[in-house]
């Protein structure tokens, strides 16, 4: 038997609760059903974002970039972010997208680094296994319809072989010798393309940042969601290393000579 | 031994007449039977070593570590039952682990060696539980600086500038004692550490033994690693050495 | 509609371009792909093998969403895996395929989005090549292209292969199967072709040759960018010819 005045059908008087019932008076719905509605996770949308990473080989290893800023939709939100990582002893990865999921992703990969070097048996995760493993996790979740939001770059060097690859938010993968998140896949791809293919073994270290400087120049000039403050890594022999942050070197006089932006009148 | 007999000794949950826990006793007893552990804290970093008795010739150098890595910046090393020590490291991973999930940053040595107390003294309640035979010496460099503790059977925990424990941990705190401890340099202190280790081997009773060394601190960048082969050497050789004279 | 909340999914899938071929022979069997990836107008990597091989004498080639792809042909290898450890040999084609079937349709309510084609030979030395839909229909074909430029490949493989549309000249007969040199000209002319006229197509070709045990490389030994994969020639052999594709 049903305990529950309020199941047991419709009232005279749906205004009046004549059983005083707690915490409200409430009558089983008996409308249409959907049975999928439990047990759905519902849509999911990235917040505090991340625009483009670039990355490129180079004579001794890999060159990383990516600028300071983390938006809120078009609010430019937050200006000092690091969206650059170093994972381990021979890698850096950097993330466009979400930044709670990207800081989410940092600390599973430091505890699986830490877990990794407590064993003391000789062994070090290099950047394919970073890479395999992210690949895993955002697979897994994209499989879960609870995705990691993020583009990733994954950066290395490790027994003499240079490692550059790409995996996002729904487990896809690929690996290049120049790539470009977000935005700068439109942009800043075909610049590095032509100034790298076929030359990953011969491009100085110098050659290389002006290439990335002047690439993250133009993606400041045309992605509104950029900053003109970013930081370079680098991964080689000696290691990985995050460079403080760099200002770009803008110029806008060309504004001047464009009708309806300068100061003409007419 | 007064305590065998009286049926007080059997259990770790009940007391004796006069207020003591024979099983922890014992406990103690387990340690004394080891291999000194040895951990000095420096101005910039921790030292610790380990006499690690060989039991067999057949067995392959280097295997049975009892220094082990508890976090990027502690180390943690055992004398007592090798199993126990082996137990006492996975606890104190998870420990160290979980404070930096919880609290996203490096579990200070206080704090964990505060948790491992905890933990050990919960096998002294217990009828049905046998409590730790080992001494854990942990050192680690955290925000305070250079920190070394020491966790007993009984779940007590204390901070030193200096700690020995096993067989030799007497005539190794006296050693210790001598140095200056506020004054010395880890690279300094790897040389002292295994000297004593070397002095308190007592190769008339023992068999062989392997020297473990490990340290943090600034040489280190603040991580916990083996004591580099060439530094290793010379400590080695200069601890024979020393011996020669000694006697 | 005003009033009705409104939802914006996450999709779980997308699509790499791409396109794979396989033809079987008497005695052999060749699996083809393209080597690149892209997603919309933007070309992702030039080089991402979409063909793989599984065992000595079966080859899988694997087209459509990259993630589910990769993801797919790993799981695959780690049941041919398990089957090694369990059987001490290799899986049989046939079984492989079935093997395929299962693992698709295990997913038919969350689809691996990938169309695959297995080719090898089987136990009775023929060459073979199975295709399949996303959730493991699969039937045995003697040649059958899917993914982007299918609709290009496909019927230049039926006029050329299964001779549709073709009248033999007066008192002769179409062959039932083709030599080896003339299926990789068929091969390499596909992808030329659909490199021209599909956007997804180009970069890279990997073609790869599966021969049954004890055959001779039949016109094989002068091809370009030929390299053998297997240590032995007691069993099935495998080969890769590597050729480039037009980049634009």
């Amino acid at each position: 038997m049903d305990h529950f005045p309020t199941n047991w059908g419709r009232p005279r008087n749906d205004a009046h609760d004549a059983y005083g019932t707690y915490p409200i008076a409430e009558r089983p719905y008996n409308g249409p059903k959907d049975s999928f509605s439990e047990g759905v996770q519902h849509t999911q949308q990235p917040i505090v974002t991340g625009t483009s990473v670039l990355a490129i080989k180079y004579k001794d290893g890999i060159m990383m970039a990516a600028d300071n800023l983390a938006s809120y939709g078009s609010l430019a939100r937050f200006k000092d972010v690091q969206r650059l990582h170093t994972v381990g002893n021979h890698t850096v990865i950097g993330a466009g997208g979400d930044m709670s999921d990207f800081q989410y992703i940092q600390n599973i990969l430091d505890e699986l680094i830490i877990d990794e070097f407590t064993a003391q048996d000789g062994h070090s995760l290099g950047p394919a296994e970073i890479h395999e493993y992210l690949a895993q996790v955002l697979y897994a979740r994209r499989s879960k319809m609870d995705p990691l939001w993020n583009s990733l770059l994954v950066g290395g060097f490790k027994d003499g072989k240079k490692f550059l690859a790409y995996v996002d938010l729904l487990g896809t993968t690929y690996s290049a010798s120049t790539l470009a998140t977000g935005y700068g896949a439109y942009i800043a791809q075909p610049l590095l393309r032509s100034a790298v293919e076929n030359n990953e073994d011969t491009l100085t270290e110098e050659a290389a940042r002006k290439i990335i400087e002047d690439s993250m120049r133009v993606l400041f000039y045309r992605d509104a969601r950029s900053i003109n403050k970013y930081q370079i890594a680098t991964i080689t022999a000696a290691g990985t290393s995050i460079s403080e942050s760099n200002h770009l070197e803008t110029s806008w006089d060309f504004a001047e000579g464009i009708r309806g932006y300068g100061a003409q009148t007419q | 031994m007064t305590s065998i007999g009286t049926g007080y000794d059997l259990s770790a949950s009940t007391y004796s007449p006069d207020g003591r826990i024979f099983q922890v006793e014992y406990a103690n007893k387990a340690v004394e039977n080891s291999g000194t552990a040895i951990g000095i804290r420096c101005k910039d970093g921790i030292v610790l070593a380990v006499e690690k008795l060989v039991h067999s010739k057949l067995l392959v150098p280097g295997v049975n570590r009892r220094i082990q890595t508890i976090d990027k910046h502690i180390g943690l090393a055992t004398a007592g039952l090798q199993a126990d020590g082996r137990h006492i490291s996975n606890r104190a991973r998870d420990e160290a682990g979980n404070y930096r999930d919880t609290y996203r940053s490096p579990p200070p040595l206080k704090t964990l060696a505060g948790r491992l107390g905890l933990y050990v003294q919960a096998y002294t309640l217990y009828s049905s539980v046998r409590p730790f035979g080992i001494s854990t010496i942990l050192g680690a460099v955290d925000k305070y600086g250079p920190s070394l503790y020491v966790v007993e059977p009984s779940g007590v925990f204390f901070g030193y500038n200096g700690a020995a424990v096993g067989k030799g941990r007497q005539l190794a705190k006296t050693e210790l004692e001598k140095l200056k401890l506020s004054e010395i340099s880890t690279r300094e202190a790897v040389i002292e550490a295994a000297r004593i280790i070397y002095l308190v081997h007592d190769d008339a009773k023992e068999k062989e033994f392997e020297l473990e060394m490990s340290w943090i601190g600034d040489e280190t960048n603040g991580v916990h690693l083996p004591v580099p082969k060439e530094l290793f050497d010379e400590a080695e050789s200069k601890a024979k050495a020393a011996l020669e004279n000694f006697e | 509609m005003p009033g009705l909340p409104q939802q914006r999914q996450f999709n779980p899938y997308s699509e790499n371009g791409g396109t794979i071929l396989a033809i079987a022979g008497a005695d052999f069997s060749v699996i083809a792909g393209d080597t690149r990836q892209s997603e919309g107008y933007n070309i992702q990597t030039r080089y991402a093998p979409k063909v793989f091989r599984l065992t000595d004498r079966a080859v899988l080639a694997v087209n459509g969403f990259a993630a589910d792809g990769n993801m797919f042909v790993k799981s695959v290898k780690q049941r041919l895996e398990w089957y090694r450890h369990a059987h001490a040999k290799d899986m049989p084609l046939r079984a492989i395929a079935r093997l395929i079937q299962t693992m698709l349709y295990a997913r038919r309510f969350f689809p691996y989005y990938v169309y695959n084609i297995l080719g090898g030979i089987e136990e009775d030395g023929t060459g073979a090549v199975y295709s399949f839909d996303p959730v493991g229909s699969y039937e045995r074909e003697a040649c059958r292209a899917a993914g982007a430029a299918q609709s290009l490949v496909q019927p230049f493989l039926d006029n050329q292969i299964y001779f549709k549309n073709q009248l033999a000249a007066a008192g002769t007969s179409h062959p039932t199967h083709l030599p080896l040199p003339t299926v990789l000209s068929i091969v390499i002319d596909s992808f030329t072709s659909a490199t021209e006229r599909h956007i997804e197509v180009g970069d890279g070709l990997e073609m790869y040759v599966v021969l049954a045990k004890g055959r001779t490389l039949q016109g094989l030994e002068g091809i370009r960018g030929m390299q053998e994969l297997t240590t032995t020639d007691d069993g099935e052999r495998v080969f890769v010819v590597r050729r480039e594709l037009k980049k634009d």
